[in-house]
């Protein structure tokens, strides 16, 4: 949309194609990068292209030649409705109820929507909470949310670049990573919260956590939360997930044990609430009209867990460590875009159990390490299916235990887990292009392959590439209780925005 | 444990003494589970997780036997009555800021969680329940406040057995009763609505189920008019925030199974990760979204397209996977059959309609065994109805023929090991021993056709999400809404 | 002077549980009937067995073995017969 606006700005005519449920999306879009009265015709999701092309192609083109309206001539200014610092005043039950209020969002959702939650209660956000909960912060709270930090601090990404030469990224950002970004994100620059780019105070933020239900030291980690912008996936995603490390977790009362990411800790559910808070208030973000995700997950929302610091094997690296941070410095990992789902339990804790002492049971067998004891890489048990549906590096969140055993196994650190994995994650090229979002993200096969240098099109089936962009993609979380699980999920990466922002920056 | 204390109990009662062997971080649920039981002293001693079996064996060896001949202490001769706390009607009194502070209390909680957990909520703010605000909530329902909520019709529990109609039904897992104003308070608790409570009242019923070392959680599906009557959405992000009654719904589960199952992460529900899918949304079918001959939820179970139900799926085993491919990947498939999709499937530039499931089909038993729920918008349901699958039983046979597997293959499972309790007892299919089988012999991942389960729901974007099925525990799924109008 | 409110108790209810006394121990296990009753965790059970059959060869053990989360019930003859259960792993 920047760029059609910038052509209608510079008096090329434009007309958009785009699909008829999205045409909320189209309009919001169009008027905040300054062009409200764009021109649009809607294409089918069914129709297949040549009957689909016929039925709009005239419409299509006739927009491009259709004289202008008054409207469509008009310049201006839009004003928002609201920008008071009071949006309300009355009653404690008259409160309740405004800040409950729903409206009702027609196709695609069809039902009614919150307007300033994410659907359950709130805590009201009355003056003197607020600043009640400002005290948890030193910054003002008429301090616009500005970047801390110029993205890509401890920058691991630029995995096509890794490919390319094989060479492990440094830990401080390049300049060439910060420019990748866009003066967007640079240290300084107002945060824009998605969709809709708006800016937010401290004191907005802060009356988030309140309504989210946060104490007032909860709110350092809420500030560096909204420093991410709240991204919201647009027409798919299952959701957000944020892990905190560092020392602040265990001050604040947050849980990396038993359940982390399970009900019942306040400070993990409402630290975690709070993205989906702001989503809705400080981004705008509304369900079937500009945030389109199709089916939605409880993860939209969800929970923030803790790194377990203190079940981390020797030589293993806490998330803040792996990121350029000290031990004792404290961030949140923010993984804005879960885009596969959550997968675990393959085995039984039992089942886990007899393979690692002993040698017997299912995973043994498929090992090949029938009878023999442990320590064996249980990884090596799942690898099979990381990859059956879809290509993408992995987050494995494991118990304090299984780390442990993969220490003694043999892996000295989680880099070693990480080039073992993406090792793992060769395929043959004739497999590769059975995944479905590649056809994206290669452009269409056109370009490079960047492990051989030659054209896609030019590489024989059975040419091996990796369905991991690079090892320093995949993420290993240690926490939970004693009974042997682990989950995998997306990597923090996948869509190439820095995860982590500072915790104690915004002390 | 729910499973062998009773056992333990009925033998210590009849004079015979026990030892019971337990992992140490389990110790609190053993000692819940014993007292209600009967026998709260019962004799234990801590096995490892880590130390191989001979070695830890021999560190507690002389315990067992002493557990066996080491003489009573005053304790665990005394026979009595454990009377609860507190189980009266009115459990707070005092100003509104006073019941948020009580409400609001979090107790420490020692490894492993190490931390401090809620006492009455989910962690998240709650509606204070006064008196006046559940009174409003009972509206909801014609049946009384006092009322115990009771099976409302014949079912099969977690134990395996089953219950009849009018039985009490236990809340998990310390098998607590509840009343119908009890659950009116919780819902009022979750920031529900009265008309929200017929459904409350149906979750209720179910008792909450929670697993005890691993699950991703629950999930809930609304089949019937009574979504639309109380605003549920079905439609884009429906499992996602911003509906009330989704939200607030699926959340009753998590504060009931907190307040009157009396759940505690670290005590009595050990799943060790934990998930945002634990006191999560409830998500509503799109009726009128079934393709022809295509049944809703509440017909496949047997009720008519006019009554509503609730489907509780109280444990999701293995996950949820989806998206694995982009939206404008399925268009260019079905409408031209191009890019991966048709790629994989060798219908390069043949339009569809094609069957997508073909494509998904890898990767769902590539971890573990198991039968699966799908999630499908409506536009994928109608591209399988053109397809040619002219109900949902046919593209379950379909899905289950696909699970079939060597029993080579199937053998690197592991929760099989304990399914088939150790590969003792015979193969259905065959009805012959599993170990006179060999290995390429053909055995289903999934347990039968009708394990499967089909919702279709969402917005336009064409998503499909899968997960387990809602039979994994072999728990009836269904409840009926309309019986607690 | 704040308004007085009363909240209804969201909590189930617990019946009144009997509790009983244990039963006596065994003065000694030589010559006793005791029953291994064995479900799942066989890294551990296995052992157990080997090492209680080996160390206490005046025992008369039954094993009961099962993969399950139910234990496989004494018998009613057995019940008769059994002075004692180690019942094993819980999960």
């Amino acid at each position: 949309m920047p760029y059609i606006t910038k052509l209608e700005k510079a008096g090329i005519p434009t007309v958009i194609v785009d699909l008829e449920d999205q045409h909320q999306m189209v309009k919001q879009t169009a008027l905040r990068y300054g062009v409200p009265e764009v021109r649009y015709i809607a294409a089918s999701r069914i129709l297949r292209g040549e009957e689909d092309v016929d039925q709009f192609i005239e419409p299509m083109l006739e927009m491009l030649t259709r004289p202008l309206t008054d409207k469509e001539k008009a310049s201006g200014k839009w004003v928002p409705t609201t920008n008071d610092r009071i949006i309300f005043e009355g009653t404690m039950d008259e409160a309740e109820e405004f800040f409950h209020q729903m409206e009702y969002i027609p196709h695609p959702v069809n039902a009614p929507i919150a307007r300033f939650t994410d659907g359950l209660p709130v805590r009201i956000p009355t003056e003197a909470r607020v600043e009640a909960m400002l005290k948890g912060t030193s910054h003002k709270p008429d301090e616009l949310i500005v970047h801390h930090q110029d993205p890509m601090r401890g920058a691991r990404r630029n995995p096509f670049a890794f490919q390319r030469e094989g060479r492990r990224p440094s830990r401080s950002a390049s300049p060439e990573a910060a420019a990748m970004e866009g003066m967007r994100r640079r240290q300084g620059t107002p945060v824009e919260f998605q969709p809709m780019g708006w800016t937010a105070t401290v004191e907005k933020v802060a009356a988030c956590a309140v309504m989210a239900g946060c104490t007032p030291e909860y709110l350092p980690a809420v500030l560096a939360i909204a420093e991410a912008g709240t991204f919201i996936g647009s027409t798919h995603t299952f959701g957000h997930w944020l892990c905190v490390s560092g020392p602040f977790a265990k001050e604040v009362g947050m849980s990396s044990g038993c359940g982390m990411l399970g009900p019942g800790n306040v400070a993990n559910s409402t630290i975690g609430r709070a993205y989906e808070i702001m989503a809705r208030n400080l981004g705008g973000a509304i369900p079937g009209v500009n945030r389109m995700t199709s089916i939605g997950s409880p993860f939209e929302g969800s929970r923030c867990c803790a790194e377990n610091a203190d079940g981390l094997p020797p030589g293993w690296e806490g998330i803040n460590e792996e990121f350029g941070y000290k031990k004792d410095e404290s961030v949140v990992m923010v993984i804005p875009h879960v885009n596969d789902g959550i997968r675990g339990v393959q085995f039984s804790p039992g089942g886990y159990r007899a393979f690692q002492k002993s040698g017997h049971g299912g995973i043994a067998r498929k090992l090949g390490v029938k009878g023999k004891p442990g320590p064996h890489n249980w990884l090596e048990y799942l690898i099979d299916e990381f990859w059956a549906g879809r290509e993408g590096a992995k987050t494995v969140i494991m118990v304090p235990e299984m780390a442990r055993h993969l220490y003694e196994y043999g892996f000295k650190s989680k880099d070693e887990v990480y080039e073992w994995l993406y090792k793992k994650s060769f395929i043959p090229l004739g497999r590769y292009r059975h995944f479905s979002w590649p056809d994206l993200g290669t452009n269409g096969w056109l370009g490079i392959e960047p492990t051989s240098g030659k054209p896609w099109k030019e590489l024989p089936d059975d040419y091996m590439v990796p369905a991991a962009e690079s090892p320093y993609s995949f993420c290993i979380v240690v926490g939970g209780g004693d009974e042997e699980l682990s989950h995998q999920l997306s990597s923090p990466h996948h869509l190439g925005i820095d995860p982590i922002y500072s915790i104690d920056a915004w002390r | 444990m729910w499973e062998q204390l009773p056992y333990i109990a009925k033998l210590e009662k009849a004079g015979i003494p026990t030892v019971l062997i337990d992992f140490e971080d389990q110790f609190n649920m053993v000692k819940q589970t014993a007292l209600r039981s009967g026998i709260p002293n019962a004799r234990y001693v801590h096995a490892s997780r880590t130390l191989p079996g001979p070695e830890d064996v021999d560190t507690w060896m002389d315990k067992i036997i002493d557990a066996l001949t080491v003489p009573l202490i005053e304790k665990e001769k005394e026979r009595g009555k454990w009377v609860p706390a507190s189980n009266d009607r009115i459990i707070f009194e005092g100003t509104m800021e006073e019941a948020e502070e009580f409400f609001l209390q979090t107790e420490y909680i020692p490894h492993p969680v190490n931390a401090p957990i809620s006492r009455f909520t989910d962690g998240l703010p709650v509606v204070i329940p006064t008196e006046e605000r559940v009174a409003r909530m009972l509206k909801g329902t014609s049946h009384k406040p006092d009322e115990l909520i009771t099976y409302q019709q014949e079912r099969r529990r977690w134990d395996g057995k089953m219950y009849p109609k009018g039985d009490t039904a236990m809340m998990h897992p310390m098998n607590w009763m509840a009343t119908v104003e009890r659950v009116a308070a919780c819902a009022v608790m979750a920031g529900c609505k009265p008309e929200y409570l017929p459904a409350v009242l149906a979750i209720a019923e179910s008792g909450c189920y929670i697993a005890s070392t691993h699950t991703f959680g629950q999930w809930m599906c609304v089949s019937g008019p009574y979504a639309k009557e109380i605003g549920m959405s079905s439609g884009c992000g429906m499992l996602g925030p911003g509906n009330f009654a989704n939200s607030t719904i699926g959340r009753t589960y998590e504060i009931m199974a907190r307040n009157l199952g009396g759940a505690i992460p670290g005590v009595n529900r050990m799943t060790s990760l934990g998930s945002p899918f634990e006191g999560s949304r409830c998500c509503a079918e799109n009726a009128d979204a079934i393709p022809p001959g295509w049944e809703g939820l509440n017909e496949e179970h047997g009720y008519k397209k006019t009554e509503s139900v609730m489907m509780i799926n109280p444990h999701v085993n293995d996950g949820i996977r989806g998206v694995q491919f982009s939206p404008g990947g399925y268009r260019a498939f079905q409408k031209s059959g191009h890019g991966g999709i048709a790629r994989k499937l060798g219908v390069k530039g043949k339009p569809g309609p094609h069957n997508w499931l073909e494509y998904l089909i890898d990767e769902f038993w590539a971890g573990r065994e198991g039968a699966k729920t799908i999630i499908m918008n409506p536009e994928m349901a109608r591209h399988l109805y053109e397809y040619g699958f002219k109900s949902k039983d046919d593209v379950y046979e379909w899905l289950y023929k696909k699970s079939f597997m060597p029993l080579g293959r199937y053998r690197h499972y592991s929760w099989v090991d304990l399914q088939t309790n150790g590969w003792l007892g015979i193969e259905r299919s065959s009805g012959k021993h599993w170990k006179e089988l060999p290995d390429d012999y053909m055995v289903p991942a999934a347990e039968e056709p009708y394990a499967f389960s089909i919702v279709i729901g969402g917005g336009d974007e064409e998503v499909s999400h899968q997960l387990s099925s809602p039979r994994h525990l072999g728990m009836d799924p269904i409840y009926s809404i309309d019986a607690w109008r | 002077m704040a308004e007085i409110v009363r909240c209804i108790n969201p909590t189930g209810i617990s019946k009144v549980i009997e509790t009983f006394p244990l039963a006596s121990r065994l003065d000694t296990i030589n010559g006793k009937n005791i029953c291994m009753s064995i479900c799942g965790e066989p890294d551990i059970t296995i052992a157990l067995e080997k090492k209680l059959k080996n160390d206490y060869t005046n025992v008369n053990w039954n094993v009961k073995k099962t993969y399950g989360l139910f234990p496989l019930p004494l018998t009613d003859e057995e019940f008769k017969t059994t002075h004692a259960v180690i019942q094993g792993v819980l999960w």
